[in-house]
């Protein structure tokens, strides 16, 4: 077996074999398309630090822009074994599990409300932990039982959104942000938070955030009580939040 | 000029808040730190974000780290005391569980680098730092996390330092009129009346949201939170109303809403709890002043001074003299580049 060879402590992209350090590159570049183009974008990939680069698709797109696809040999390694990233720690119950958890240690239904804040309309996030056909086999939290889900969908100010928590005595509200670019979500995480504070209510509920440019690491600096990325179904956020709330007394 | 002058035998916790990420929260806590050092006062630290680690997780540009000088009591998480290289002797493993572990209170046994990450709540980090206090800290300092200002909140700490930069817009005018606007907020004087201080005081505590007359009769009103009720207060108000008392947030819609339905906005004054309460913009809080819209505090912030950091992490920077130039006189704090020489404070 391949595994048996690989050194944890200086592992490299993996290509045709072991550690040829074979990377992928796509970009566009501002001119034209033509041979100039292609040694530009070659001599940028020489600049990133990766060898013998080769260009194996440039694509006109019209108006002085070329697309390109680039390999090239890495030759940085990166220590495995040394590792450290915080993740949300949960024990992950099934859905049946979580119903059972919810009757016989809160004794009430709860309320978990969602949405897509600030100028996000991408709701693929929210809806693959909410709806209730779920995502990928696993069920959304509107399938719960003893869980009363409101998903209140895109583009959500984060003033509505409180409002409606304190209007539905929100037990935990999630937050999904999945447009990222010039970090637009950060304020807009925190400015939540700040209105939760603002209105006395942040110590009365579980607040998560969720996307793929969100960690469990960061969701401590936005001021959530956790992160969830890619890879997290609805069943270890329920999990999160249901243990958070015994845990915390918000029963 | 030193800023620990401005702070010792005056305030016992001072909050560290940012107009922004990058806006220089962690070299001012530094300078203060520093300080602290210098003239002996025992600091407790921590953070209601994180601070100290050496790469930023969002941009990964790298930060100042934060060095603590020995008997510093400290609070922080797990995850970061394993990452920490100061000699620490736990005091105390507190119940506030955070997304990086439990919130551990320290003495420094030995100067050395620290990663600090502390509780993630206002009510959580007042009750850290009277901890803090009770273990021998002198006085203590609370860092912000990215642009969150809450933990100014008077009911939090006692002064706060404003730490503003570049990195908030490529314009400086821009940069300017932000950070004057946070610092008219939070200069937002208090009710001065104290019998009527203490009326619209214990009427938020127990009512939340009511309006008084001039004959001093309380209309309560039934709703939990200003947003989405802009007109239901505006109805609300009569042309004997006299003080708005508002529990909660000030968004801009409100105020809008009120406008819409009355005019009688203009004989009353609105009383917030304190300026964390506003979210209003500066061309929307111009707006209202203009249109004659009148909001006071409870409790009005001890704003103590204003730092500058000219750099920006996307790249540009300011001329460090002209924006500081342009600060001070547009500002009505102290105002200092920490990285530059002392002329700034003294003129």
């Amino acid at each position: 077996m391949a595994m048996e060879k690989v050194d944890l402590t200086k592992i490299k992209p993996y290509g045709d074999t072991l550690n040829d350090g074979m990377t992928q590159l796509s970009f566009t570049l501002p001119v034209p398309y033509g041979e100039e183009a292609k040694e530009a974008a070659r001599k940028l990939v020489l600049k990133m630090g990766l060898q013998e680069p080769s260009i194996v698709e440039a694509k006109d797109l019209g108006i002085g822009y070329t697309y390109f696809v680039v390999y090239g040999k890495c030759q940085h390694t990166v220590d495995y074994s040394n590792i450290q990233v915080s993740k949300v720690e949960v024990d992950t119950m099934e859905k049946e599990e979580v119903e059972e958890y919810i009757e016989s240690n809160i004794g009430r239904d709860i309320v978990i409300i969602g949405a897509c804040t600030g100028t996000d309309a991408h709701t693929v996030g929210i809806d693959a932990i909410m709806n209730m056909k779920g995502f990928h086999g696993h069920y959304g939290l509107e399938r719960y039982n003893g869980v009363e889900a409101y998903n209140l969908g895109s583009q959500v100010l984060n003033e509505e959104l409180v409002a409606k928590a304190i209007e539905l005595k929100a037990d935990a509200i999630l937050v999904s942000q999945i447009v990222t670019q010039k970090d637009v979500h950060i304020p807009n995480l925190t400015q939540l938070i700040e209105l939760l504070e603002a209105e006395g209510i942040r110590d009365k509920m579980v607040v998560v955030c969720g996307g793929p440019r969100l960690s469990h690491e960061l969701a401590k600096e936005l001021g959530y009580d956790a992160g969830f990325s890619t890879g997290n179904y609805a069943e270890d956020v329920a999990s999160f939040i249901v243990e958070e709330m015994v845990k915390r007394k918000l029963v | 000029m030193q800023l620990m002058d401005l702070i010792r035998y005056k305030y016992k916790t001072i909050s560290v808040v940012g107009m922004a990420k990058n806006a220089g929260k962690t070299v001012t806590l530094n300078r203060l730190l520093e300080e602290a050092a210098e003239k002996n006062v025992i600091v407790g630290l921590t953070s209601i974000g994180r601070d100290g680690e050496k790469q930023d997780v969002v941009t990964n540009t790298e930060k100042p780290t934060i060095y603590v000088m020995e008997n510093t009591i400290i609070a922080t998480t797990e995850d970061c005391l394993s990452r920490s290289d100061a000699r620490l002797e736990i005091l105390e493993v507190t119940d506030y569980a955070t997304a990086m572990g439990r919130v551990v209170i320290c003495r420094v046994k030995s100067g050395g680098l620290i990663e600090i990450a502390g509780p993630d709540t206002n009510s959580e980090i007042r009750e850290v730092a009277i901890k803090m206090r009770f273990y021998g800290a002198e006085v203590v300092l609370i860092d912000g996390a990215i642009n969150r200002k809450t933990t100014a909140s008077p009911s939090i700490t006692e002064a706060t330092i404003l730490a503003t930069g570049a990195v908030i817009s490529r314009d400086i005018d821009r940069v300017v009129e932000e950070t004057a606007h946070q610092i008219n907020l939070f200069n937002i004087p208090a009710v001065e009346d104290e019998d009527m201080k203490s009326l619209v005081a214990s009427l938020m505590e127990d009512k939340g949201y009511c309006i008084i007359d001039q004959k001093g009769n309380v209309k309560v009103l039934d709703i939990k939170t200003a947003i989405n009720n802009g007109m239901n207060i505006g109805r609300a108000l009569t042309e004997d109303s006299v003080y708005v008392v508002l529990k909660g947030s000030l968004v801009t819609k409100t105020l809008e809403d009120i406008m819409t339905v009355t005019e009688a906005y203009k004989n009353v004054t609105f009383v917030l709890k304190d300026a964390t309460k506003i979210f209003i913009e500066p061309k929307d809080w111009r707006f209202f002043m203009k249109r004659g819209f009148k909001i006071k505090v409870l409790e009005k912030i001890n704003a103590l001074l204003t730092t500058l950091n000219p750099y920006a992490p996307q790249g540009y920077q300011f001329d460090p003299k002209d924006f500081c130039k342009r600060m001070k006189k547009n500002l009505t704090l102290p105002v200092i580049d920490v990285m530059l020489e002392e002329e700034d404070l003294d003129e």
